[in-house]
């Protein structure tokens, strides 16, 4: 059975404004599941639709076999999906400590050590932990916004573009977190533009254009399959 | 003249350290809510009238009269938030704003029914000015000096190590992320406007003891709580502060110059100053 299940999803920013036109998508338990697609596809949308930041027009999305489409972002949060922005995504003015503990908000009992925990494994937040959030590397703040979501030990991870704006060697490092995260056990719906370096570490790739699941199968397969290449991986 | 600079300037501090509590209150609902809020005139004066209340008609003592002040403006202005500008902030932070002025109105107008609209007095012993030189320093604007900076520190330790105070930054900074990560913007919107409304209530108090006590009492000084707002950076919180003593000072300095009727215009004189340079203001909108 799927953990998360969006059926149909419709929805867009403004009134009139429709970037999904029935987007499906399903995540297993454990399962790491790669988004990719052209821009303006709706990949961002459709997790943003998840989390709960967007209210759907029409379509349903279950989660643990329960419809959520109606609760909010925080009752979605409680439940364990924990959405993880491109943009945005750490409170520049607090100190890496205080982004921690907030990551960790709904846990607080736990959080002093949980925030030793995630300081040695990533290291550079440990260093790092009474520096303002906004005074980190495009890196770095990545890797805090991970460990943010890491706080509360969600069960399905969304990721929106993680390697957006990150120095090759910075996305490489990044790519082998979330493959890390993946292999403890964490189901983790991942949108990315870097498709290759995506697809690589997942275990199902779906394709979205024009808001719709174009294509769905295995990510060997898929970053294998000619046509996917031609079309989203550069030859 | 040297002496009158100093003494400008020891008054300028004094005065800008009362100013500093209302227009913390200000920056904390503005940090939070994002629409200013210019019922804190009112409720200054609700504050004032409260810490009246308790002083010289039931007799309690000036630091219980200043918790009661605090209590007051951080009720009364969290539940005539919750009524009239709550619904109002959907459409827009401009759309508040002006329902906030209205606000402002009634409540200006309810502390005139009640108390009536002649000046009233605490209960309080009035002291000779202490003499340092040519420089005089009245004990009751220390006093009350200390108990704004006494409140501001509690401010900033509430906000550095508390639960909910940390929840409002993580609220100003970035609402967004704030919600997903599971913290409820509700409870944080009544805990910035207890807080913020409620340090009104003490600042208005504290003018009044400076000054004087009629229905007027926090409308004479809300262009002066706004000026250190805009000056030190909307939504700032040590902003605030900064901008209340930059305000404070200025507003002593041109009594030296100009005359005291003047004196008001002297905050949008630091407004149009500083946000030439700083376009937002002294410390930005950087809430902590």
């Amino acid at each position: 059975m799927s953990l998360l299940a969006a059926a149909g999803v419709v929805c867009g920013y403004g009134a009139a404004d429709e970037i999904l036109h029935g987007a499906d998508l399903a995540v297993r338990p454990g399962e790491l599941v790669a988004i990719i697609g052209p821009n303006g596809a709706g990949k961002s949308t459709l997790l943003k639709a998840i989390a709960g930041m967007l209210r759907l027009k029409r379509g349903t999305i279950c989660f643990d076999g329960r419809p959520i489409e109606r609760t909010s972002a925080g009752e979605r949060a409680r439940m364990g999906i924990v959405f993880v922005p491109q943009e945005a995504n750490v409170f520049p003015t607090m100190t890496v400590s205080e982004n921690l503990e907030m990551g960790g908000f709904l846990e607080p009992r736990q959080a002093r050590q949980k925030i030793a925990v995630l300081s040695e494994r990533f290291p550079v937040l440990g260093e790092k932990r009474r520096a303002a959030a906004r005074t980190l590397s495009g890196g770095q703040r990545q890797v805090l916004a991970m460990a943010m979501a890491l706080m509360v030990g969600p069960r399905l991870l969304l990721l929106d573009e993680p390697s957006a704006g990150l120095a090759p060697l910075a996305a490489d490092k990044l790519f082998a977190t979330i493959g890390a995260i993946h292999r403890e056990g964490t189901a983790i719906a991942m949108v990315e533009q870097n498709a290759l370096s995506a697809l690589a570490i997942a275990d199902r790739g779906v394709v979205l254009v024009d808001g719709r699941a174009a294509r769905t199968g295995p990510a060997h397969a898929m970053a294998e399959d000619p046509e996917v290449r031609r079309l989203f991986l550069g030859g | 003249m040297i002496a009158a600079f100093l003494q400008a300037v020891v008054n300028g501090a004094l005065a800008g350290s009362v100013l500093a509590l209302p227009a913390l209150g200000f920056n904390t609902v503005y940090a939070v809510l994002r629409f200013p809020n210019f019922a804190v005139a009112g409720l200054a004066t609700i504050g004032a009238y409260a810490g009246w209340v308790a002083n010289a008609l039931w007799g309690w003592p000036a630091p219980a009269a200043i918790l009661a002040a605090f209590v007051a403006g951080g009720a009364a202005g969290a539940l005539c938030d919750a009524a009239a500008l709550k619904p109002l902030r959907p459409l827009g932070a401009l759309a508040a704003a002006i329902g906030s002025v209205a606000l402002n109105i009634v409540l200006e107008n309810a502390v005139r029914f009640a108390f009536g609209n002649n000046p009233r007095g605490y209960d309080l012993p009035v002291f000779r000015d202490w003499r340092f030189g040519a420089i005089g320093i009245g004990p009751q604007e220390v006093e009350d000096a200390a108990i704004a900076l006494l409140a501001m520190a509690a401010v900033f330790l509430l906000l550095r190590t508390t639960r909910i105070g940390k929840a409002m930054r993580a609220v100003s900074d970035n609402a967004t992320l704030a919600e997903s990560k599971g913290i409820d913007p509700v409870r944080v919107a009544w805990a910035a406007n207890i807080l913020g409304l409620g340090l009104c209530g003490i600042g208005g108090m504290l003018v009044a003891l400076d000054t004087s006590l009629d229905p007027l009492t926090g409308f004479r000084v809300l262009l002066s709580i706004f000026a250190a707002a805009v000056v030190g950076g909307l939504g700032s919180i040590p902003g605030a502060v900064a901008g209340a003593f930059v305000v404070g000072i200025g507003e002593e300095l041109s009594t030296l110059v100009v005359a005291p009727t003047y004196r008001t215009a002297m905050g949008f004189l630091a407004i149009l100053i500083v946000l030439s340079f700083r376009p937002r203001g002294l410390l930005g909108e950087r809430a902590y």
